[in-house]
């Protein structure tokens, strides 16, 4: 348990070498078994449930608060006596709970209710039984079990969230940050370790009405209750967070009962932001949220700053006419558009589809995956990328939303048509003696007809406007193909088709292919 | 300037700003070590406002000098409001004090353009630099990017800071083009870009120097245009994909003093920021599709929720019966989240889902009924037409208002 780092200042355990209590026994004499801690429940719990001690024959003490009287005698004797015989009894096997369990017990044993031990015992005892639904809200017991984690759970968290730290004068010495919490269930342990990680080797104490935990840069001392209510502490640093925390709050959007349902109303006192609220309820609906911005800051001077407006825009680079192409629509979901890139006077020019999600990103062509087999295939085929201009027939990335991914969707014709413009000046710019189509998407550009098919035309170079056509499968189609043995074979034809334009850019003859 | 009178400013100026979430920074932890600060990855709201919006962190610009001219935002350089600039030590030594006080989880800090974009965003990453280096500090750091900063820079702050954010400001180009004359959304888009290529870069290589470990979230200003939530929704789509945000922050717009007559005199209601909320949640963490909840353009029902809406839409899935439908699908009836539809599954892999059950889980059975099938119950309503069930499920009507010149939004 995390409370094993602060020393409980119960009785119970401030004394560890003590003997375990003997739950059974006490459980036989009809007295409660005292626990002042999880740990000294688990101990009790575990003889109990291997003597299989039903939990309506159990009495638990423990105090509401730590530092009770555990002892009472109160209750005892109510209990049915148990059969003595029980002892007799074979012994049922180790309870096996599992971590999550543990963990939920664990937690639920902070929560403050008089019957809180009886519970958890009850819990442990319906698990041995095998009622594995003690895990489900829809269970009536774990419906509460998990009420109560839960309600501790909220517990820390506020406390961590609503806790405020006062500074003291460095004069008066450690601990340099004091805080007062009233928590509602015995979470103080827990976020005391929580308050740890988070200063470091700076000195502070947060005290309870129940308890108090210090820090001294070190480790965690834990005690009884030290103070009485908020510190007693001046800090002038208060007086900046209100001023934070009045700017901050925007009137036109007054919504108080958000506010309300967020911090409960229980921690209101001890916050130094609640004295102000009330004022600032009361302007906003007195009508500073028409305005918009607080009075305090409306009567000042303000400035307008002047600067002419050509000034004032940032200079960026012009973007190409390529960037403000408008000829289809997929600009507007795409990042940007992305040009061909390679050599100026490159006598191969290599066509692909369309950018993907890297090559949106990037502004190049050709760098995600299918650019790394293209890449690999363009090695084996003796090709120097960076002697070749590799581009797409279509600039902007076409695509659909998958929850949080980009799904390649192929361009339709109209969009390939009107991208054509620009493969046409990239074709007239470079103006390359033989052009790759990767793909079919490729191959409608080059020969502007959205009819024609890859199969008439694969392995076999052609002649179009005057330069040799080669065609061959797109990269990404060999990274679809499910079968691995389709994948060396739709590679092996792309490396077959980069060297057959290679040995055409060396100047030999197709007859000679 | 006294530094109180600097932050009633800048932190005045930066309350237009939604986003204000500390989750998704990797744990950390200053126990026995130098320096302060811890995180542990869900973030905490340390206090709320009246506006009902929590204080996580401190949240404030590091100046309201602008030059650009930004018609919905207060600060642009032709209003009239009174200016000030924190130096660097001065954000530093407020961010630590109040950390120190329990006040904040770490620092949101965003900043008015002055000088160029590259010298801003110098000062911003200046300020990261000196709290991670110089003091240690081991908490949430949210640093607004300026789009048009050199990309070396963005890479700076994304080593100091959590989290990064660029805000894409209205949901299209045209009304950023009116409203934001100095931005361009070709930028924004860029700099969104560069931040993705950056982060899947570290997660390909986790020895690289950390980067922006929460991620970059964006905002978007609601109702300064016309644009309609299908619009939002949709751009929101787009950015969620392309560039993998963890949030879209949708900010209803606040009438400013002084307001340029480009922008609306009034507010848009607050119920469609929140809409926008619910509709953006259903498409981040439900798997819907802006097709699916807006199939045509228009707005976000505002008396009905937009899962509620959906599933009125959509009645041949229902009603579904819970004891067999897919889970996926369990999470889109209206009534049932995601952890509800998590136990609902895991329950029914002991024994069979009941009526019980599910007011035991606490689903709102008033809006669920219509909708479900279990082992004991079936819907007597399941062919009432949908627009006599969205009747009678519609949000209650609130009293009229005593004094509607005050409540009027």
């Amino acid at each position: 348990m995390s409370g094993d780092a602060v020393p409980s200042t119960s009785p119970g355990d401030a004394d560890d070498t003590a003997a375990p209590i003997d739950a059974v026994a006490l459980a036989i004499a009809g007295h409660p078994i005292p626990v002042a801690s999880f740990g000294d429940f688990r101990t009790a719990a575990r003889d109990l449930i291997v003597r299989r001690v039903p939990p309506e024959s159990v009495q638990w003490s423990g105090s509401e608060t730590p530092h009770g009287d555990l002892l009472s005698a109160g209750n005892a004797g109510l209990a049915p006596m148990l059969p003595a015989g029980l002892l007799e009894q074979p012994p049922a096997p180790q309870p096996r709970i599992p971590r999550t369990l543990m963990e939920m017990l664990q937690s639920a044993a902070c929560y403050r209710a008089p019957d809180r031990w009886g519970f958890l015992y009850k819990i442990v005892w319906r698990w041995q039984l095998g009622q594995q639904e003690i895990l489900s809200m829809a269970d009536e017991d774990g419906a509460r079990l998990q009420h109560m984690v839960k309600a501790v759970r909220h517990e820390e968290h506020d406390m961590h969230a609503y806790l405020r730290f006062r500074e003291r004068p460095p004069a008066a010495g450690d601990p340099r940050f004091v805080a007062w919490f009233e928590p509602a269930h015995d979470v103080l342990p827990q976020v005391a370790q929580h308050f740890a990680k988070r200063m470091g080797k700076i000195s502070w104490m947060i005290g309870t009405p129940e308890a108090t935990v210090l820090w001294d840069g070190k480790r965690l001392h834990g005690t009884g209750p030290l103070m009485r209510s908020a510190a007693d502490v001046e800090d002038s640093g208060e007086a900046l967070w209100l001023t934070y925390y009045r700017s901050i709050f925007n009137p036109a959007r007054l919504n108080a009962d958000i506010m309300h349902g967020h911090i409960r109303t229980r921690f209101w006192k001890n916050l130094p932001e609640a004295a102000v609220v009330p004022h600032m309820v009361s302007q906003a609906a007195a009508g500073a949220r028409k305005v918009g911005q607080l009075d305090t800051v409306g009567k000042r001077t303000g400035t307008t700053i002047p600067i002419a407006a050509e000034k004032a825009a940032p200079e960026r680079q012009q973007p190409s006419s390529l960037d403000d192409c408008r000829r289809c629509d997929l600009w507007q979901n795409a990042t940007q558009a992305v040009a061909g890139q390679g050599a100026r006077r490159a006598k191969i020019m290599l066509v692909g589809e369309q950018p993907g999600d890297q090559e949106d990103l990037a502004g190049k062509p050709f760098v995600g995956p299918a650019g790394a087999l293209l890449d690999k295939a363009m090695d084996e085929a003796g090709m120097d990328r960076r002697k070749v201009y590799i581009t797409n027939a279509v600039k902007h990335f076409k695509w659909e939303p998958r929850g949080k991914r980009r799904l390649h969707k192929t361009p339709a014709q109209k969009e390939v048509m009107a991208c054509h413009y620009w493969l046409e000046t990239e074709l007239e710019t470079i103006a390359p003696d033989i052009v790759v189509a990767l793909g079919s998407t490729a191959l409608k550009s080059i020969l502007q007809s959205g009819s024609v098919t890859m199969k008439d035309y694969m392995g076999q170079p052609f002649q179009h406007d005057g330069r040799w056509i080669v065609v061959t499968y797109h990269p990404s189609y060999a990274l679809r193909v499910p079968s691995a043995e389709a994948r060396h074979e739709a590679v092996a034809a792309i490396v077959e088709a980069l060297k057959t334009a290679q040995r055409l850019a060396d100047g030999e003859a197709p007859g000679k292919l | 300037m006294e530094l109180n009178d600097k932050l009633e400013i800048l932190a005045d100026a930066a309350k237009y700003d939604a986003s204000c979430a500390s989750s998704g920074a990797p744990k950390r932890s200053s126990e026995g070590k130098d320096g302060i600060g811890a995180t542990n990855g869900m973030g905490i709201c340390h206090s709320y406002t009246p506006d009902g919006r929590c204080v996580s962190l401190l949240k404030i610009l590091l100046t309201n000098f602008c030059i650009y001219d930004c018609q919905y935002c207060v600060n642009r350089r032709t209003s009239n409001v009174p200016r000030a600039r924190f130096t660097v030590d001065e954000v530093v030594k407020l961010t630590v004090d109040f950390y120190l006080r329990n006040y904040i989880d770490g620092l949101f800090l965003s900043s008015g353009i002055i000088q160029s974009a590259d010298y801003t965003m110098e000062q911003l990453v200046a300020i990261a630099r000196e709290l991670r280096e110089v003091h240690q500090f081991r908490g949430y750091i949210h640093l607004k990017t300026i789009p048009d900063a050199d990309p070396a820079l963005i890479d700076a702050a994304g080593r100091y800071a959590d989290r990064l954010s660029v805000n894409i400001e209205l949901p299209t180009q045209d009304s950023v083009q009116r409203l934001a004359p100095e931005k361009s959304v070709h930028t924004i888009k860029l700099a969104m870009g560069n931040i993705r290529l950056k982060l899947d870069e570290k997660e390909a290589e986790p020895k690289a120097p950390k980067f922006a470990p929460a991620g970059q979230s964006t905002q978007m200003i609601v109702g300064a245009d016309a644009s309609d939530d299908q619009r939002i929704l949709t751009t929101a789509e787009t950015l969620y994909g392309s560039y993998k945000l963890k949030r879209v922050y949708y900010s209803a717009f606040s009438p400013i003093p002084q307001s340029p007559k480009s922008v609306p005199l009034a507010p848009p209601p607050m119920l469609r920021e929140h809409r926008l909320y619910q509709a953006d949640f259903l498409l981040r963490s439900y798997g819907f599709q802006v097709g699916e909840l807006l199939p045509a353009a228009g707005n976000l029902a505002l008396d009905i929720d937009p899962k509620l809406a959906w599933a009125l839409a959509n009645r041949e899935h229902f009603p579904m019966d819970l004891n067999r439908a897919e889970p996926a699908m369990i999470a889109r009836i209206p009534g049932i989240g995601l952890r509800n539809a998590k136990r609902i599954v895991e329950l029914r892999r002991m024994r069979q889902v009941r009526y019980a059950d599910l007011v035991r889980l606490k689903c709102s059975m008033k809006k669920i009924a219509p909708f479900i099938v279990t082992a004991d119950y079936r819907p007597a309503r399941d062919t009432t037409p949908s627009e006599a069930l969205r009747r009678s499920m519609a949000d209650v009507q609130q009293q009229m208002p005593l004094w509607p010149e005050l409540q009027a939004a």
